[in-house]
């Protein structure tokens, strides 16, 4: 593969370019070289596709487990009685997943994930390493975000739930969890907002994201500028858009209030 | 045992570590469609007895038998017990998230496997007999306190309880609106409706109830007709608790 020149470029380029001033005309040209050149693009719209499957994946799989562990952890700390000890054993091991995983930098956990224990080798298997390994990572913050939620719903809701004859499940789901989520939701989109720019740390297990995108890119047009740039303004209108929606969504929930 | 006592409890004790003896030794029964008032000092006990009955609170030793069961064993599926006590709440505790009609049906519902439309309707009829049919659709948060309670009210009255429970229904609500929650509990009574009711109404508590309970540190100092506790106490701590509350 050849390196474009400038010099090279220019002989070649549309007329109305050379009538430009020169740094206009390079300009333009560390674009060409940067999106159009080979293709180029498409590095960004494949990494992107990436980072989505990556995000999306790692935030279901974390919503589950942050539920769970929640679950868990509020039913423990909720007994009037002393908890039966598999409650107990259930819990314990609830609260050593949210030290550990919290304790521990997401780079580290990347690591140990790819190099230690999936070892993946092919690209879906990658992506599946960082999918679990982001959503392990997540849903420690989901659990103790949804631990609070449920935790800050007044205990009167539970007992006029119990006592129409409701059991836990049936007054956990359907009256503290749909106040709780409410509750939570800021939080959560924080946190899905967070994951999202965490995504960027899977270029370590050689994940091409969009992160790695613009990395290639680097490297084949020797400029670091537009791609860099570039990459945080995508990132930036990302997280714009899913801000935006989850205005949209927590303006809906509150309106069911009034 | 007679079969008109609905709910009898037996040496009930609640314990908070060594020192603090909500309720000690707490023997009474309720007779179906008696309406009972419990009164006392605060701190006496009277809302950690109230919610032993439908075990919100477990009671460190003794039983409570509902119906002839003893709900107190742990065998027991009290979710099933519950179902048939009714209980209102100081702090209405309303589903803030569900419309009134929604928090009406939901447990017939669920539980009783009522269609939503048998439901609702039964909703509706009840509602209308509060006067408060044309809020259905409401959220709690547009209530005032006193309509609040009487949607509790009716929702507890939803599942058809055959024992109503109440925890000093009208101390969270402004004056005006006490009257109208004591109205709905009034015409609960006169239908026959078992009620076991704390309150600090004494007039309430005159003109209804057919005994009166006076708690006093955990247990039951006296219990008598309304005539017998408010006129002829026999414990001289029952009209020292009355003029103090005057
Ligand atoms: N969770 C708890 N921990 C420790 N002590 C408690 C707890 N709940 C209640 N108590 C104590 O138990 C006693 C009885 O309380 P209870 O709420 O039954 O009184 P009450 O008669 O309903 O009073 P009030 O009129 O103020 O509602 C009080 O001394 C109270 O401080
Ligand atoms: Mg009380």
């Amino acid at each position: 593969m050849t390196v474009l020149t400038f010099a090279k470029w220019i002989v070649g380029a549309p007329a109305w370019i050379a009538s430009l001033p020169e740094g206009l005309q390079r300009l333009i040209f560390q674009f060409y070289q940067v999106f159009i050149y080979e293709n180029r693009w498409k590095f960004f719209t494949d990494g992107l596709a990436t980072t989505f499957i990556v995000t999306i994946g790692a935030l279901l799989i974390g919503v589950v487990i942050g539920m769970i562990v929640a679950l868990i952890r509020s039913t423990h700390d909720n007994q009037m009685r002393k908890p039966n000890i598999i409650l107990r054993i259930l819990n314990s091991i609830c609260k050593i997943y949210v030290t550990v995983l919290r304790g521990t930098p997401l780079m580290v956990q990347l690591l140990i994930m790819g190099f230690v224990v999936m070892v993946p080798k092919t690209s879906f298997q990658t992506t599946l390493c960082a999918i679990i390994t982001l959503g392990i990572n997540s849903g420690a913050y989901v659990a103790e975000i949804a631990r609070s939620g449920i935790m800050s719903i007044n205990a009167g809701q539970m007992e006029a739930g119990r006592s129409l004859g409701l059991n836990y499940a049936q007054t956990m789901w359907h009256i503290i969890l749909p106040q709780a989520f409410k509750n939570i939701l800021p939080a959560l989109g924080n946190e899905l907002i967070a994951l999202l720019k965490e995504t960027s740390l899977v270029t370590v297990i050689a994940l091409q994201d969009v992160t790695k995108a613009a990395q290639v890119i680097v490297s084949k047009a020797y400029t670091a500028v537009i791609p860099y740039i570039s990459l945080a303004l995508i990132y930036l209108v990302l997280v714009m858009i899913l801000t935006k929606l989850l205005g949209i969504l927590e303006r809906r929930l509150r309106k069911s209030e009034r | 045992m007679s079969d008109n006592v609905i709910i009898r409890t037996e040496n009930l004790c609640k314990y908070y570590g060594d020192k603090i003896h909500a309720l000690h030794n707490v023997t009474a029964e309720i007779q179906r469609g008696e309406v009972v008032v419990i009164i006392g000092p605060s701190g006496s006990g009277k809302s950690t007895f109230l919610r032993s009955l439908n075990l919100l609170e477990t009671a460190t030793s003794g039983k409570v038998f509902f119906e002839d069961v003893d709900i107190t064993d742990p065998k027991v599926n009290i979710n099933i017990h519950r179902q048939k006590m009714g209980m209102v709440f100081q702090q209405f505790n309303l589903f803030p998230h569900m419309t009134v009609l929604k928090n009406l049906t939901l447990a017939p519902m669920k539980l009783k496997k009522m269609s939503k439309a048998d439901a609702e309707e039964m909703a509706l009829t009840l509602l209308d007999r509060v006067g408060l049919k044309d809020r259905a659709d409401a959220y709690p948060s547009q209530l005032s306190g006193g309509q609040k309670q009487r949607v509790a009210i009716v929702r507890a009255l939803c599942m058809s309880p055959e024992v109503m429970l109440f925890d000093e229904p009208t101390s969270a609500l402004d004056p005006e609106m006490v009257g109208e929650v004591l109205a709905v509990m009034k015409d609960l009574a006169k239908e026959g409706m078992t009620m076991v009711c704390v309150t600090h109404e004494m007039g309430f508590a005159k003109e209804v109830a057919d005994r009166v309970i006076f708690m006093y540190d955990g247990e039951i100092e006296e219990v008598g007709t309304p005539d017998e506790i408010f006129n002829n106490p026999q414990s001289p701590k029952t009209p020292q608790f009355l003029k103090s509350i005057l």
